[in-house]
């Protein structure tokens, strides 16, 4: 007998050691990272979340949304491209389509800093931070 | 009265030898980061930075580890403002040719932060790797280097402990 289909939500996405969903509250949309992205190749996981959310904030025509790092202990480089991905897949839309990333960072987890220092260049008109 | 100077310090050194190395990173990643915070007067962000360095490294010298161990040393040299990780493996002569050029070409440009831009824009997104040493050399404000002995290549990123604060062109700093 074969097995019935697994139901699966796009906006949400786990690995062990981290996970990844798209929540909405008062402030609006709020994409939330937790754990520690450490694995050999998250791109194969995070990049087909980043588009799900991209293509739904595309969707709903949002200006900005937050994306969460306060409980994101670590990312490494690998994981790192996926969010130079994302700022890629704005850059590809239509200059008014386009809404930016804010990168809300966790003071006791340093790395976060620079690392968002760096990608604010790289994104500079759709990377802001707090 | 004779000016009394300080004893000088002794660099700190921490070596570890690990196989395989895989599991171990985020461990080790936190413990280098402790370890710094503890050992070492280093500046505020230093030891996140050093920890960061010690993960890109170790990340990039398991896929080419050949299930053989490898071996990272930090050493901190308090006296003489100076902070090395060193990440030691086994390699083929092609695979280390083909670091010796990444390192080459990252060093011939001297800004860090246009070459790490420069590997944001042409590291593909799928592809794993790429953008490590480029990490390393801004955020972590190390300089790269490479020596070989006997089939075992050593990444060396070494620069300054007390480092200043992280700038970019339009005055952000951290």
């Amino acid at each position: 007998m074969s097995e019935l289909p697994v139901p699966s939500n796009p906006f949400q996405v786990a690995d062990d050691k981290y996970s990844a969903l798209l929540a909405s509250d008062v402030q609006g949309p709020r994409v939330v990272f937790r754990g520690t992205i450490s694995t050999v190749n998250p791109a194969v996981i995070l990049n087909p979340f980043v588009d799900a959310v991209h293509g739904e904030l595309a969707k709903l025509g949002q200006k900005r949304i937050r994306v969460d790092l306060r409980e994101l202990e670590f990312c490494n480089s690998s994981g790192f491209k996926s969010f130079i991905h994302w700022i890629e897949r704005i850059g590809s839309l239509p200059e008014a389509k386009r809404y930016s990333l804010h990168f809300v960072s966790n003071p006791a987890r340093k790395w976060q800093r620079t690392s968002l220092l760096a990608l604010s260049c790289y994104g500079v008109n759709s990377v802001s931070m707090e | 009265m004779p000016e009394i100077k300080p004893d000088p310090r002794q660099p700190i050194y921490l070596m570890l030898r690990m196989k395989p190395p895989w599991v171990f990173i985020d461990e080790i990643r936190r413990f280098v980061e402790s370890f710094c915070a503890c050992a070492c007067d280093v500046a505020a962000n230093r030891e996140s930075q050093l920890a960061l360095a010690v993960h890109e490294l170790m990340q990039n010298a398991v896929p080419f580890s050949h299930d053989e161990e490898v071996d990272l040393v930090l050493e901190v040299d308090p006296d003489a403002d100076r902070v090395e990780v060193a990440v030691t493996n086994r390699c083929t002569e092609a695979e280390f040719q083909s670091l010796k050029e990444r390192i080459e070409r990252m060093n011939s440009e001297p800004d860090a932060l246009r070459h790490y831009l420069a590997e944001m824009t042409t590291t593909p997104a799928t592809v794993r790797g790429g953008l490590g040493l480029a990490r390393v050399r801004f955020e972590a404000q190390l300089e790269l280097s490479l020596s070989r002995l006997g089939g075992r290549v050593t990444v060396h990123a070494s620069g300054a402990l007390r480092a200043p604060a992280l700038k970019v062109p339009g005055g952000a700093h951290v």
